[in-house]
């Protein structure tokens, strides 16, 4: 017996070293990075779509620097601890660079990994503004931040909708408290903030919450979080007889929002960047990916561009450079599906146009 | 207010006290905590929004909304009990004779394996299910009551008046509670064990799959990771209640739901999960054997 396991284990060892060997160098490597698993996998699908088509239509046109483009794609679960040991993964198997992570919770603390190892990460999704505030010259990211998008929603709740009281809800995660907080911050200070709490992520059951909220008298209440609340939030909402609007944030931007509260989503507010819909350079993304994927989800077009302006990068720089990378990324403004995307000092974008969507007869839809 | 956070409370209490006697009456059969109850609980909810999926797209809910709720906790509560009992097959029957913390162990390891094939039959994301009845609730002393609430209630209240007669009058319950007295002395008699230990098993499984398809319509959906902190907190309520006795467990079940519900709402719904495993731990040290619970006595 223990002469078969000594055989077994030696032939695995071989099997390990040998896999090393067979290892191309004539590739280069890029990973994507998300939630693959969990309530949030259908994010890290749309991100790794998006990454894949790009890079398939660069090995089509005979790749980059005259080698093919491998896409490592990882799961991180959305879950930090995991988003750690990704990164190092990637950067052991020597990825040049990094097309995610999509959870705040998880991008930061793996941007420290990337940026110690000159690794470039360019995130089309994470918004909390603590990414870029830590001074890393490699990390990216190609949409807007919290505190934009909270002034956004602060300001249309302000002039436009003018509620005299408001409640604020939150998941706790760095994404939601952190949208919540700085939504609170811009909001006017005529209007009175009558609860301000956090919820349970995957909690099945909110009544006990939004009853207390419903006792407070709002006339509108904000959620700072994920679609998979979001619903529930707004369905038991309803039926406690909470009828005022929801105005939330880009993380419940999904189709499953409303097919989970059906009817109850009518009336939401969200803020989000334009309807590529109506983006002209988007066209062709759009047609593309939904003849190989079906329809894209919300950050689908941006996991495309932050693709398109690495291995960009990567062929005007003929490098694979970390650094050499970065300076480029930084300074080059960038064409792409989006329009012309252009960085910072910080590594966000200059121009973060989040408008203002509401939910209509199960839809989506842009109202400024 | 105090209304409505005492119905919210009263229905998510339902639901824990029809799990939490899945429980208590394996435990008083067999002594084992059978750790896997919470996954058939989730089965039950799979089976019911794959059912009333179907159903829907048929049309059957406007055309009766009470026949399709009735086919989908039949073919719920068939499967389930089907699914319950060949766990007890598998995974208990052999161990029957062996240490106690053999079949709890193997509890565990059948969790894990439910858990996981749902995941992989089912996939890892939310399924949902469009609200089929109105949520729209009426008004009760200034609360709101939904449809389903009521449902869940008077349901879940049926469902024990009947499973305590069947337990108290009929041949089988009280060939179940000879067995919960002493198995041996109950085998020597001329009860067959074995089929006792079955119909526990797939009585305490169909209440779970009852819970399930009444938390699908409820909330609307269902994840492979559900049972999981659901099967904790009904657990929590069998052992409040006294794990072992029925009442207990039924008992147990809204007490749970309750604290929850006003912790969550006058307290701090951050901490909503932890109030009810404080009160297993506060259970635990004041009162160890639960409301119901009898001291146990050395078996000599």
């Amino acid at each position: 017996m223990k002469k078969i396991l000594n055989l077994m284990l030696s032939v695995s060892i071989l099997a390990i070293l040998s896999g090393c060997a067979e290892e191309d160098k004539n590739v280069i490597k890029i990973g994507a990075a998300g939630p693959m698993t969990g309530d949030q996998s259908k994010m890290g699908a749309d991100l790794k779509n998006s990454v894949e088509l790009a890079v398939a239509e660069w090995n089509a046109k005979g790749g980059v620097l005259g080698k093919k483009i491998a896409l490592l794609s990882g799961d991180d679960a959305a879950d930090p601890k995991q988003a750690v040991s990704l990164a190092n993964k990637f950067i052991n198997k020597g990825v040049v660079g990094v097309i995610g992570h999509w959870n705040s919770s998880c991008s930061i603390p793996a941007s420290k990994y990337y940026h110690d190892a000159g690794v470039v990460m360019i995130t089309p999704a994470t918004t909390n503004p603590k990414l870029t505030r830590q001074k890393f010259k490699n990390v990216f990211r190609v949409c807007g931040t919290d505190d934009q998008q909270g002034r956004v929603a602060a300001a249309f709740v302000s002039r436009k909708l003018r509620p005299e009281k408001i409640a604020i809800i939150h998941d706790k995660s760095a994404y939601g408290q952190g949208l919540a907080e700085y939504f609170k911050k811009a909001l006017s200070n005529k209007i009175e903030v009558v609860y301000y709490g956090g919820i349970v992520q995957r909690d099945a059951d909110y009544k006990a919450v939004l009853t207390a909220i419903k006792n407070k008298r709002p006339d509108l209440y904000f959620f700072g979080g994920i679609y998979p609340e979001a619903g529930r939030l707004v369905r038991q909402a309803k039926e406690i007889g909470l009828t005022v609007p929801m105005i939330t944030g880009d993380g419940v931007y999904d189709p499953t929002f409303i097919n989970i509260a059906g009817s109850a989503a009518e009336g939401t507010f969200i803020t989000f960047g334009r309807d590529p819909a109506r983006i002209p350079t988007a066209r062709t993304f759009l047609e593309k990916y939904r003849a190989k994927y079906g329809d894209p989800g919300p950050y689908s077009i941006y996991a495309y561009d932050a693709t398109n302006i690495l291995l960009t990068a990567i062929q005007r720089t003929r490098t694979t450079d970390g650094a050499q990378l970065a300076f480029y990324i930084s300074k080059t403004p960038f064409r792409g599906a989006l329009g012309t995307i252009s960085f910072d000092t910080r590594g966000d974008v200059t121009r973060a146009p989040y408008v203002l969507w509401k939910v209509k007869d199960g839809k989506y839809v842009q109202i400024r | 207010m105090f209304t409505q956070q005492l119905i919210n409370g009263l229905a998510l209490g339902a639901v824990y006290a029809l799990i939490a006697l899945g429980y208590t009456m394996v435990y008083g059969i067999l002594q084992l905590i059978n750790f896997a109850h919470g996954e058939i609980y989730m089965l039950g909810a799979y089976v019911g929004i794959i059912v009333l999926g179907m159903l829907t797209a048929v049309g059957l809910p406007a055309y009766s909304l009470a026949l399709t709720i009735f086919i989908t906790l039949t073919i719920s509560m068939l499967f389930s009990a089907a699914y319950g009992a060949t766990v007890e097959r598998v995974a208990y029957k052999p161990l029957r004779q062996a240490s106690r913390l053999a079949p709890l162990i193997s509890a565990v390891g059948m969790s894990i394996i439910l858990q996981n094939i749902i995941m992989i039959m089912q996939g890892k994301q939310y399924r949902f299910l469009p609200p089929i009845i109105a949520f729209e609730g009426f008004s009760l002393f200034g609360a709101k009551v939904s449809p389903v609430e009521i449902f869940i209630l008077s349901a879940s209240i049926l469902l024990m008046i009947l499973l305590q007669l069947f337990i108290t009058s009929t041949k089988m319950g009280k060939a179940m509670r000879a067995t919960s007295q002493d198995r041996v002395m109950a085998g020597l008699v001329g009860i067959n064990i074995n089929k006792v230990i079955s119909v526990t098993f797939m009585i305490g499984s169909a209440l779970a799959a009852v819970a399930g398809v009444m938390v699908t319509l409820y909330y609307g959906v269902v994840h492979f990771f559900m049972g999981y902190t659901i099967g904790l907190k009904a657990f929590t309520a069998a052992v409040l209640g006294g794990i072992g006795s029925i009442p207990g467990a039924m008992l147990g079940g809204f007490i749970i739901g309750l604290i929850e519900n006003f912790g969550a709402s006058y307290v701090s719904s951050v901490y909503k999960d932890a109030f009810a495993f404080l009160v297993l731990i506060i259970t635990l040290i004041l009162r160890p054997n639960g409301i119901f619970g009898q001291k146990a006595v050395d078996k000599v």
